[in-house]
């Protein structure tokens, strides 16, 4: 793993961490839905700290460079949060629907009483 | 007196059909209940609705076909109905053939008002797609329902329950295939039916190829993974 990529990598999780702080003070985001791009960006911190890491499992998963298995890593964190956003936003859809179709019977019921 | 049936009409932007589909209800079927489910319309069908005084339930937003029919379903389990018949907005669908699915109901859970009971199907590329729902039906249930896609469809109150308290039971071919897996018993009746009267019909190629596949994979795929509903009170086998 290049320096460069190292010293961006180290950028990087910096500015999220500064990012999301500054959301959760603005209370643009939830704490529970923070505390995953917080334990991220330790992660990727960590990761470019350390180029052990990322050299040790590459060699392990034959990984031809170091970087790779960081990008790697990367998008498992990616893919494993936008599956979490589709779960979430399924069961927001789900709610808002249910919210419309009570709110519409609850409507019809002022209307017109049951006998 | 128990009542006995309500046809629950999911409308969207059905300005054009709907006071021809309900004033025929009115004055030709005054024996049965109905309910329009007004799906968030942007169009005029809800000042219709309130002009000619029609019995409707409206929704605020669009929630797309599945939640609003399920609407009429909980509407129709709350208000204690034996029967709840599915019935498009638009003039497919002939009212006549009613009291012979009401018949039919005695021994099913599920009427399919069906196209081809009697009448042999079309060739046609519009017919490949229902072919092909029939094929995936019937590798999954063993049940040859033949006219799969048909959106006539009457529901006792077992069946009913479940389309009323479970999400994402859309009034399609893949929900039938769920609810005869969980055990119902669905019947089909011959009935005749019309082009739409006036406006655009949803399905145009594309989104009937689109339809298709996804009718398939959700039946091959999806719905066995279901957890299969318990239906108290239906059909004994």
């Amino acid at each position: 793993m290049s320096l460069a990529l190292q010293i961006v990598l180290i950028a990087v999780s910096f500015f999220v961490l500064l990012f999301v702080l500054k959301k959760i003070r603005r209370s643009q985001l939830y704490i529970d839905d923070a505390i995953y791009w917080i334990v991220s960006a330790f992660l990727l911190l960590i990761l470019s700290i350390f180029p052990q890491i990322a050299i040790f499992a590459s060699e392990l998963l034959e990984i031809q460079s170091p970087a790779n298995f960081v990008f790697l890593f990367m998008i498992f964190m990616v893919l494993i949060k936008l599956f979490n956003l589709a779960i979430e936003l399924s069961v927001q859809k789900h709610r808002i629907n249910r919210l419309v179709q009570k709110l519409a019977l609850m409507k019809d019921e002022e209307d017109h009483p049951k006998d | 007196m128990a009542k006995q049936l309500l046809i629950v009409i999911p409308a969207y932007n059905e300005a054009e059909n709907i006071e021809c589909v309900v004033d025929n209800l009115i004055e030709n079927y005054p024996q049965y209940d109905y309910v329009i489910i007004n799906d968030g319309s942007r169009d005029k069908t809800i000042e219709i609705c309130r002009r000619k005084g029609y019995r409707y339930i409206d929704l605020p937003i669009n929630v797309g076909l599945t939640d609003g029919v399920q609407t009429g379903m909980m509407y129709a389990y709350e208000h204690g109905y034996e029967y709840a018949l599915q019935f498009d907005g638009d003039g497919q669908h002939d009212p006549s053939y009613i009291a012979a699915m009401l018949e039919a109901m005695e021994t099913c859970d599920i009427c399919v008002g069906s196209r081809f009971v009697d009448q042999k199907k079309p060739k046609g590329l519009r017919m490949l797609g229902s072919n092909i729902i029939q094929a995936t039906l019937r590798l999954t249930t063993g049940k040859k329902i033949k006219d799969p896609t048909s959106g006539m469809r009457m529901f006792n109150r077992a069946t009913m329950k479940a389309m009323a308290e479970n999400a994402d039971y859309g009034p399609e071919p893949d929900t039938l295939a769920h609810l005869m897996r969980s055990g119902a018993v669905v019947k089909e009746v011959q009935v005749e039916m019309s082009e739409r009267m006036a406006g655009e019909s949803y399905l145009n190629f594309s989104r009937s190829i689109r339809y298709m596949t996804h009718m398939c994979f959700s039946i091959v795929f999806i719905q066995w993974c279901r957890k299969k509903v318990a239906l108290k009170g239906g059909i004994k086998k």
